[in-house]
C-alpha cells in the first residue's frame, strides 16, 4: 500500500482513485448484471460521448475562461474525417478513424484558435460563432467531402452498436481522468493564472500562448474523437446535425449547469441535460430549447458555479449544522 | 560588471513618447532607485524591461544577452522579474499556488521542487502561515507581500519592484524597505526600484535615475539627486509658474 501511494502524486487522493475505479467497473458490468432495453443502452452510450465533450469544452472555457461558442466545428470535423475514412480505408479499425478524426480536429481548432485565442472575455467569444457557422456552411457545400446537405451514410453494424457502450466508457474515463490530471499538472495551474490574469501570468513565466493552444488543441480533439464516435453509432452523419449552433450552445450549457470550471462539474451537467432533453423534447417539442434558455438564465443568476455550487453549499450547510449540534 | 544594461529604450503612444531615449546600468547587487513625477514613464519602462511591452527602439541586456524582443514569459525565464504597482494576485489561486505557477514556470533551473521553493519564498517574505488562504484575504501588506513572493519563486537575477512601499503604512514601509534590502543582501539579487515615497527610496538606493517626461534628466547618489535643480524643478516646478504646471502632470498619464 505504501508502495503504490510513493507511486501516485500527492494530489491524487486515493478516495477519488476508488470512487472513480468503482464507478467505471460499475458501468462497466451494469448491461451484464440488469436488463437494459436497447433505448437505455444506446441512450446511456450517448450521453457517455456527450459527458467527455462537454468535459473536454470545459479545459478551454472552465479551466481558461476562454468560452467557445464553436465547439461543433471539431466535433463536425472530427465525424466527417472519420467517417470519410470508415467508407475509403475500409481495413481500418473504426477506433482509429476516430482517432485520426480526433487529430485533425485537434489541428483545425489551432488553426483558427491560434489567431483568436490572444482575443479576451466576449471577443473570443464572438469569433468562435463566426468560426462555427463559417464552419458549418463550408463543409455543407464541400459535398464531395461531406456528402452536402444528404450527408453521408455509413454501413450499419448493429453488434458494433452494442460494443459502442464500452467504447464510450473508456473513452469518457480517459477523458474524466484527463480532466482530474489537467486541473492538477503544471499546466493546469498556468490555465489558472491566465483565465485569473493574463499578463500577470506571463509576468511570473506562463507560456500564455503555448499554454492556451496546447489546450485548444487536446479539447478540439477530443471534441472530433466525440464527432467520430457519433458517425460510427448513427452510421449517418450530416452538417447541419453536426455543426449546428444548438450543438455548440449544448456543449457550453452542460458545462453551466454543470459548473464552469470545476473538474467534475460538467460530468454531472451533461446528465441533466440529456435527461432534461429527453423529457422535454417528449413532452414540449415547441418549446425545449426556450426552456433551455430559461435554465441558463437561472443558473447564471442564482448559481454561478452550477450543481457544483450548489452542492458545495448544501453540503458546506450540512457541516455547519452537524457541528452545531 | 553590469547584471543589466538598457540602451536608449523609448516607446511612442501614437505622438507621444512615454519613454524618451532612456539608458541605465544596473551593477551587481546594486540597487537603483528610479523616481519620478506622475506620468513620467517609470512603469513603461518597466513594461519594456520585463518585456510586457515592445519598444518602439533600443535593446535591454541581460548580462550581454539581449532579452528585448522576446515577450514577457522569456524574459522571466531568462532572469528578469517585476512586480506590478497594482497588485494582481491570482485570486483564483490559494496563495501558495500563486508562488507556485511563478516556481513552476519562471525558473530556470530544473530539478526544483516548485512547492518547496514557493514555501521558501512564502516564509521570506512572512506569509507562511497564510499559504493555504486565498489572496483576497489578505490586506494590502500581505498581498504586496505575495507579489514579491512571486517574483522572487522565478530565481530573478534582476528584480524590478513597482511602487512596493507606497500605500503602506510607516511601520509596514520600514520592514518592507528591510525586506528589500535582505533580498540583495542575501539573495544577491540586483534591483530596480520605482517608488513614489521618496523618503524610503532614498534610504535603500544605491543609485537613483531621475525620469521626467520620458527622459533621464539626472542619474547619481541619492544626496547629489535631491540637490540637482532639475529634479527640483521636476517635483516643485520652477520658482515662478507653480501650480498649473504641477497639477497638469499630476493627472496620471499613459506610465499608469
Amino acid at each position: 500500500m505504501n508502495a503504490i501511494r510513493r507511486w501516485m502524486p500527492e494530489w491524487l487522493s486515493p478516495t477519488a482513485l476508488g470512487l472513480f475505479a468503482g464507478a467505471v467497473a460499475a458501468l462497466h458490468f451494469l448491461p451484464r448484471a440488469v436488463e437494459l432495453s436497447p433505448y437505455d443502452h444506446n441512450q446511456i452510450t450517448l450521453a457517455f460521448v456527450f459527458i467527455a465533450a462537454a468535459l473536454a469544452w470545459n479545459w478551454l472555457g472552465g479551466f481558461v475562461g476562454q468560452v467557445s461558442f464553436g465547439h461543433s466545428a471539431m466535433f463536425g470535423v472530427g465525424g466527417f474525417v472519420a467517417a470519410r475514412l470508415i467508407l475509403t480505408a475500409t481495413a481500418l479499425p473504426f477506433w482509429l478513424t476516430w482517432l485520426a478524426g480526433g487529430a485533425i480536429a485537434g489541428l483545425y481548432a489551432l488553426a483558427w484558435g491560434h489567431p483568436t485565442l490572444r482575443l479576451r472575455g466576449p471577443y473570443f467569444s464572438i469569433a468562435t460563432i463566426g468560426v462555427g457557422e463559417a464552419t458549418r456552411l463550408l463543409l455543407t457545400y464541400w459535398t464531395q467531402f461531406t456528402g452536402g446537405v444528404s450527408g453521408l451514410m455509413l454501413p450499419i453494424n448493429p453488434d458494433l452498436k452494442y460494443s459502442l457502450y464500452w467504447y464510450g466508457l473508456y473513452f469518457l474515463a480517459l477523458v474524466a481522468a484527463a480532466s482530474y490530471v489537467l486541473r492538477h499538472s503544471r499546466l493546469g495551474l498556468g490555465l489558472l493564472a491566465i483565465k485569473s490574469d493574463v499578463d500577470a501570468a506571463a509576468d511570473v513565466g506562463v507560456g500564455v500562448v503555448f499554454c492556451q493552444d496546447l489546450v485548444l488543441f487536446l479539447s478540439g480533439a477530443v471534441l472530433g474523437v466525440a464527432g467520430g464516435f457519433y458517425a460510427s453509432y448513427f452510421s449517418f452523419i450530416e452538417p447541419n446535425d453536426m455543426f449546428g449552433f444548438d450543438r455548440s450552445i449544448s456543449f457550453v450549457l452542460m458545462a453551466v449547469i454543470g459548473g464552469v470550471g470545476t473538474v467534475f462539474g460538467p460530468v454531472l451537467g451533461a446528465i441533466v441535460f440529456v435527461l432534461l432533453r429527453q423529457f422535454l423534447i417528449a413532452s414540449y417539442p415547441q418549446l425545449y430549447l426556450g426552456l433551455y434558455g430559461v435554465l441558463l438564465i437561472v443558473v447564471v443568476l442564482f448559481e454561478p458555479l452550477g450543481l457544483s455550487g450548489l452542492i458545495f453549499r448544501l453540503t458546506r450547510r450540512l457541516r455547519t449544522l452537524r457541528a452545531a449540534r | 560588471m553590469n547584471i543589466l544594461r538598457v540602451e536608449k529604450l523609448s516607446k511612442s503612444f501614437g505622438g507621444l513618447r512615454a519613454v524618451d531615449s532612456v539608458s541605465l546600468e544596473l551593477a551587481r547587487g546594486e540597487i537603483l532607485g528610479v523616481i519620478g513625477p506622475n506620468g513620467a514613464g517609470k512603469t513603461t519602462l518597466f513594461s519594456m524591461i520585463a518585456g510586457s511591452l515592445t519598444p518602439t527602439s533600443g535593446s535591454v541586456y541581460l548580462q550581454e544577452r539581449r532579452v528585448s524582443g522576446l515577450p514577457a514569459n522569456r524574459v522571466v525565464r531568462a532572469g528578469v522579474v517585476r512586480t506590478h504597482q497594482i497588485v494582481r494576485p491570482f485570486n483564483n489561486l490559494t496563495v501558495l499556488e500563486n508562488v507556485m505557477v511563478a516556481a513552476m514556470f519562471g525558473a530556470v533551473a530544473r530539478g526544483l521542487q516548485p512547492r518547496a521553493v514557493a514555501l521558501e519564498a512564502l516564509s521570506f517574505v512572512g506569509l507562511a502561515d497564510r499559504a493555504q488562504q486565498y489572496p483576497h484575504g489578505l490586506t494590502l501588506v500581505g498581498r504586496k507581500r505575495l507579489e514579491l513572493a512571486r517574483a522572487l519563486a522565478t530565481q530573478p537575477q534582476a528584480l524590478l519592484l513597482d511602487e512596493v512601499i507606497a500605500g503602506l503604512n510607516p511601520v509596514e514601509a520600514i520592514e518592507m524597505t528591510k525586506l528589500i534590502r535582505v533580498i540583495r543582501d542575501q539573495r544577491s539579487i540586483s534591483i530596480i526600484i520605482i517608488e513614489h515615497i521618496l523618503a524610503a527610496l532614498m534610504s535603500i538606493s544605491d543609485r537613483v535615475a531621475v525620469l521626467d517626461y520620458g527622459k533621464k534628466i539626472a542619474e547619481g547618489k541619492p544626496a547629489e539627486v535631491v540637490k540637482n535643480p532639475l529634479v527640483i524643478e521636476a517635483y516643485l516646478g520652477e520658482p515662478q509658474k507653480t501650480g498649473s504646471e504641477s497639477t497638469s502632470r499630476s493627472d496620471g498619464g499613459p506610465a499608469q
